[in-house]
């Protein structure tokens, strides 16, 4: 994934975990831990998973992704990229 | 073509002797991971895999009647270890894998809690397994914990000759459903499974053309007996896709089962309004569903207005509506007690819940709105017997709600290792399942858990039926609902309290859903609730089965607000 590419995924998926998950204005990088900080709970990340997948427009077998695939949105970058597939 | 033999005699002694009878070239199991990945491997290529595996086991050090503990994620190579494991006479225990949906220290905790009870001398765990979890398997103090590349696969061991197990010798342990953790073990013979799967099978007149269609997960009863046991020792194919896939894109279930042309799925009650809701009217008409000729409606009480919602979505796409049926089943009866008829619809009571709160008696009323209506869970499967008794032990009439107790031949006789307890539960044969409900002409109805029950004023309340009131609030998060007793010490009653998540990104003014929720629990029950808290998304804590849990959330919400105590 290119650089402006991997920025721009990057900063969809913030914004969408600020407004629609924690609900409040956070201060969030790349590398912040999400789950394992408590910020978020692992319940929403079905929704930040399929967040992902629009974003990237990937499909991601979720039975692939483990627990620690997920904590950081550079994460779940990486992760789209090891485990999806172009969507059809 | 019936198979001939099921209702008359048994048809083998133990699993393993049926996996190993199964004709060679017959897909067993279809592993649906996406479109582009789906495995299939045949009842020889399984039962193949499964002696390569039972031989690599044994090379490890795995002895007869030893327990083996499986963590690994759901797919064809734990179901083949599973398999092996029995085929060397050993007792395999499959443990729910961590997922990035469960929250890892309730996963921890409950990983050491369940293999403590276990004491188990082997852990067989995956290769993706977190290093970080392996201390968390608890289990005696020479276990060795093994991954699966540390496995040696020889083709040699294709002649792995299986041993001789014993009709009551141990088969696996499976566990009771509740949060992780709080699991309870259940030792089965292969008589009562094979006993359980005579009833099952019979109930529901399997065939060799049937096909089951299962994302349950296999470490709970309903994925483990009913979708791989049943198919198993009946040689009938599964179509299976992991609980992840299915809750990430619930709507693949519809289309496994058009395109395989499934005949047969279990799914608990919410999973069906989870369907009827969350799946877009314009993505249905890919679907054909006329194949379907039973989903049973399981492991929680069956809702009418589930039911409904989901015919009304899926009828136009050639579900027949008399395909959904109900059952009531747990891992301590290895499976069901009852089941709904086969050839029609689940039968319906409906009562004046009003006048049900306050005598706790059923008067079954017209169908109306204002009714409450409660489904069958249906009849007695062979060898299984039901009582519905009061608080004080004595045997109820038609229509008195009461608990119910069972007993049946293929009945556990105890909790695994757990001898305290299994004599609050176990009396004189009987089991006591904390259940309640009620029989009427034959079909038992269940209402709701005992220790769920809310009782104001004398009035008795069910939990679900102001989490169902609460769930219709569209700011409300659809089945995010807890509501429970909380004693008030004053009044010398219960008052009820209400957590409900709100809807991802929902705008409204707080003050006024809370009123409308209110008021919608007032004229439909006639109680009003002490406090109702809106939390936000992914507040409400779930089960390992993925349902609001009610205690756990409960205690959630008294910490947070010490002004409840």
């Amino acid at each position: 994934m290119e650089e402006a590419q991997f920025r721009e995924y990057a900063q969809r998926i913030i914004d969408y975990v600020v407004r629609e998950v924690i609900g409040r204005p956070v201060e969030l990088a790349v590398d912040t831990p999400l789950v394992s900080s408590g910020l978020i709970d692992s319940l929403a990340l079905v929704n930040i998973l399929q967040y992902l997948e629009d974003v990237t427009r990937m499909r991601i077998p979720a039975s692939k992704v483990q627990p620690k695939d997920m904590d950081t949105v550079a994460l779940m970058l990486a992760t789209a990229q090891r485990v999806g597939k172009p969507r059809k | 073509m019936k198979f001939p033999e099921y209702s008359s005699q048994r048809r083998f002694g133990t699993l393993t002797e049926a996996l190993l009878a199964a004709p060679q070239d017959r897909p067993f199991i279809t592993d649906w991971i996406d479109e582009d990945e789906i495995h299939t491997v045949t009842f020889g290529e399984f039962a193949h895999a499964a002696r390569l595996r039972a031989a690599a086991m044994r090379k490890l050090g795995v002895k007869f009647g030893e327990t083996v503990i499986l963590v690994m994620p759901q797919g064809i190579p734990l179901m083949t270890t599973f398999a092996g494991a029995m085929l060397l006479g050993a007792t395999p225990t499959i443990l729910a894998y961590p997922s990035f949906k469960v929250d890892a220290a309730k996963y921890k905790s409950g990983l050491v809690g369940v293999s403590r009870n276990l004491q188990a001398n082997f852990v067989i765990v995956d290769d993706d397994f977190p290093a970080e979890l392996v201390s968390h398997v608890s289990a005696s103090e020479s276990a060795r914990v093994v991954r699966t590349s540390e496995m040696s696969f020889d083709l040699d061991d294709s002649d792995f000759v299986a041993v001789t197990n014993s009709p009551d010798g141990l088969a696996f342990i499976q566990h009771s459903a509740g949060t992780t953790g709080l699991q309870k073990g259940v030792a089965l013979t292969h008589r009562s499974v094979m006993t359980q799967l005579e009833h099952l099978a019979e109930a529901l007149a399997i065939t060799s053309e049937d096909r089951i269609y299962s994302w349950l997960p296999l470490y709970h009863d309903m994925g483990l007996i009913a979708c791989f046991m049943l198919p198993l020792v009946y040689h009938v194919p599964v179509v299976m896709q992991s609980p992840l896939e299915w809750v990430m894109r619930p709507g693949t279930m519809l289309e496994l089962i058009s395109t395989y042309r499934c005949t047969l799925a279990w799914a608990p009650n919410f999973a069906l309004q989870f369907l009827a809701r969350r799946v877009r009217p314009e993505d249905r008409s890919r679907y054909e569903l006329s194949s379907l000729r039973a989903l049973i409606n399981c492991s929680e009480p069956v809702r009418a207005q589930s039911m409904d919602e989901f015919i009304a979505a899926y009828e136009p796409h050639g579900l027949n509506r008399n395909a959904l049926k109900s059952s009531y089943a747990m891992a301590e009866n290895v499976f069901g007690v009852t089941q709904s008829d086969i050839t029609g619809s689940p039968r319906r009571i409906w009562v004046d819940s009003r006048q049900l709160a306050q005598t706790n008696v059923v008067v079954p009323v017209p169908s109306s709105a204002q009714a409450t209506c409660f489904v069958s869970s249906g009849r007695c499967l062979a060898g299984n017997s039901v009582r519905v008794v009061s608080p004080n032990r004595k045997d109820l009439s038609d229509y008195e709600v009461g608990e119910i107790v069972i007993h049946s031949d293929s009945l556990f006789d105890g909790y695994f290792n757990r001898p305290d307890l299994s004599a609050a539960v176990c009396i004189d044969g009987w089991y006591w399942t904390g259940d309640l409900g009620f029989c009427a002409e034959g079909d038992l109805y269940v209402t709701g858990r005992k220790k769920d029950l809310i009782i104001v004023a004398g009035k008795n309340i069910y939990p679900q039926d102001i989490e169902e009131i609460v769930s219709r609030h569209p700011a409300i998060h659809d089945g995010r609902v807890v509501a429970f007793g909380l004693y008030n010490e004053e009044r010398g009653t219960e008052d009820i309290v209400v957590a409900a998540e709100l809807q991802n990104g929902v705008s409204a003014d707080m003050k006024e859903v809370e009123r409308n929720i209110r008021d919608a629990i007032v004229s439909e029950l006639d109680v009003a609730p002490r406090a109702v808290f809106l939390k936000p998304p992914a507040w409400i804590v779930k089960s390992t089965a993925g349902k609001p849990a009610r205690s756990t959330t409960r205690e959630k919400l008294l910490h947070e607000h010490l002004e409840l105590a």
